[in-house]
């Protein structure tokens, strides 16, 4: 609880702490036995669709077609996945979506660090309209930009290139920003009047003093966009083409048999692995994922 | 002392908030004007002979039977999917917040959905879709369903909003906070007053949440509008390669806006498209914010919370 408290500075998510305390305090009557099955059966239609692509990927193509439907495979077919990292270019779409998605969340959470802190410190005339205009820019639907976005980009030479990711996080991302912003607005005046007063500049305010004390923000920031890089399709799919493109890309449009057709045990295979480090990194830090859901939808 | 306080800031703003606003020019205003500009053309994406063609493009858009069906589709997907979506994300969020037995094993699976990326997702649900290999069928086939072909017409659209509605675990993370930051003491009272629980839940907890139900709403209904990775992934065969696959039902105004642009090669036309759903979706967007005046309630001091927050 203490460390919670701790990670959790005031501004970033109040949400998350009333959870807590609400917890605590709640004094509603023992659930009856029926809640418990209607839980029993909501976790099967969220979970469900998991065990199924999971045994998907351990059965033979014939054992996958057989009609009525097998569920259990008679043996687990681990080849299934030697299959799916070795029919392509596995190790190199990977690799493709690791830079790609380090890079970009590296970028973002720099760049939106340093947007969010002059919104929440610094005064200047036509700050409160710019915040609006970037509040807004959350609300323009992300593909009505980028069709015009690819034809500009394949106009100017960028297509099949990392740069356009590049650009978009230098360029910092609202929905960052406005994270950061909430938690630099949380922290008391007094953290940069002493070093103003011994006259530091605000860049170094801001890294030596305020960034420090944003890590929990910075991991927020960098594990969220981490894994909206890796599952992003529409955006490698416009600008890449096949050497260049991503695991998410990659992962449909292979697998075929001599026909065309897709080989759907293959595919689950590459599906498990492909959703598998994002599955790892959200168990691990689950309370990041929820704190930035949390204060991102609350904000009214 | 004073006059650094004064001077110094203003440039310091303009400097920490630049990249933003740099990237916003040229990354999100620029690419929606060059859009605006093709959309006066009979641009094809690349031939570099093409004419200015006028409102020709927007003149045809409204006699385009194909698009205004696309346009429906999708309002009615919207108007389908999302109260299900906040419905069941506030029940799912009500039912989290009993004092159950594994409560963090049940939030962890309810949420676990809305972090799979979307091909994962597609390839999934095409599993348990499937007419013959399907999971669903089988379940159904045990209380005496026949087959149903999931992810052809007319039912594809259903499937779309089943996979729609697998994701509403952030959506329960939030009603969840929401619905903790309900003052006890209100329900309690209103409870002591003789209000029933339908009544408490009806004339004190959800007015006390409304503005987070709104906020989902207006966000809720942007995104449901431009669906449309999620049935070309779901309904097509080997990605969006295939574009022409997607079922009738499944053919969502921005499905329809992509086949114009990679099928057809009409860059002109389709970003005509996209400018008329942008000025829909605003238009959309202003008329929830205009009627949000009647039915959302937000408390005094939240306001001067907020006044305090801006600085």
């Amino acid at each position: 609880m203490t460390t919670t408290e701790r990670e959790t500075p005031a501004g970033l998510a109040p949400e998350a702490k009333h959870i807590r305390k609400a917890e605590k305090v709640r004094k509603d009557k023992r659930p009856p036995a029926i809640l418990y099955i209607l839980i029993l059966l909501l976790s099967v239609f969220f979970i469900g669709p998991f065990l199924w692509l999971i045994l998907a990927a351990l059965k033979t193509p014939a054992e996958w077609a057989s009609f009525p439907i097998q569920v259990l495979p008679d043996k687990a077919q681990w080849n299934n996945f030697v299959e799916a990292v070795t029919q392509m270019d596995f190790v190199a779409y990977t690799a493709n979506s690791l830079f790609l998605a380090t890079t970009y969340s590296v970028l973002i959470t720099i760049s939106s660090a340093t947007v969010g802190f002059g919104f929440a410190r610094l005064r200047a005339p036509g700050k409160k309209a710019l915040f609006l205009v970037l509040l807004s820019t959350m609300m323009i639907p992300q593909i009505l930009t980028l069709l015009p976005t690819y034809v500009l980009f394949s106009q100017i030479g960028l297509v099949n290139t990392y740069w356009p990711w590049i650009l978009w996080g230098l360029a910092a991302s609202p929905y960052m920003v406005f994270l950061f912003r909430q938690f630099f607005s949380s922290l008391p005046r007094e953290l940069e009047d002493a070093a103003i007063m011994d006259g530091a500049g605000w860049l170094r305010i801001f890294v030596q003093i305020f960034l420090p004390l944003s890590r929990p923000v910075l991991i927020t920031s960098f594990l969220l966009s981490f894994t909206w890089t890796w599952g992003d399709y529409i955006g490698p799919a416009l600008l890449l083409d096949t050497d260049h493109t991503t695991l998410a890309v990659a992962i449909t449009a292979w697998y075929q048999d001599p026909n065309g057709n897709t080989i759907p045990t293959v595919q689950a295979a590459a599906a498990v692995l492909y959703i598998l480090p994002v599955l790892s990194i959200f168990f691990f830090a689950q309370r990041y994922f929820i704190r930035s859901t949390v204060s991102s939808g609350v904000k009214g | 002392m004073a006059r650094k306080w004064s001077r110094y800031p203003k440039k310091a703003f303009y400097a920490f908030v630049g990249p933003w606003v740099i990237g916003f020019v040229l990354l999100t205003a620029l690419p929606m004007v060059f859009g605006l500009l093709v959309s006066l053309t009979n641009f094809d994406g690349s031939s570099p002979r093409f004419k200015w063609v006028g409102l020709d493009n927007y003149v045809e858009l409204f006699s385009d039977g194909e698009a205004w069906m696309a346009l429906l589709r999708t309002l009615l997907f919207t108007a389908i999917v999302v109260p299900l979506t906040i419905g069941g994300s506030l029940g799912l969020a009500m039912i989290i917040n009993r004092r159950l037995r594994a409560l963090g094993l049940w939030r962890t699976l309810f949420f676990l959905p809305s972090v799979v990326p979307v091909v994962a997702m597609a390839i999934m649900w095409k599993l348990v879709f499937n007419r013959d290999s399907g999971i669903l069928n089988a379940i159904l086939g045990v209380v005496g369903i026949q087959p149903i072909a999931w992810l052809l017409d007319p039912t594809a659209f259903y499937a779309l909003v089943i996979l729609m509605l697998w994701g509403l675990g952030a959506g329960m993370i939030i009603m969840l906070a929401a619905l903790q930051g309900v003052p006890a003491e209100l329900e309690e009272a209103a409870t002591i007053d003789g209000a029933g629980r339908w009544s408490v839940f009806r004339h004190v907890t959800v007015p006390m949440i409304s503005p987070i139900l709104f906020f989902q709403v207006i966000t809720g209904v942007i995104a449901a509008l431009q669906v449309f990775i999620q049935p070309l992934l779901l309904t097509s065969s080997a990605g969006i390669s295939k574009v022409s696959g997607v079922p009738d039902s499944n053919n969502l105004y921005m499905v329809q806006v992509y086949k114009e642009f990679f099928l057809s090669n009409r860059f002109g036309y389709g970003s005509a498209m996209l400018w008329v759903f942008f000025l829909i979706i605003l238009g959309l967007t202003l008329l929830f914010l205009r009627s949000s005046q009647s039915w959302v309630y937000y408390e005094v001091d939240t306001e001067a919370e907020k006044e305090g927050a801006t600085r």
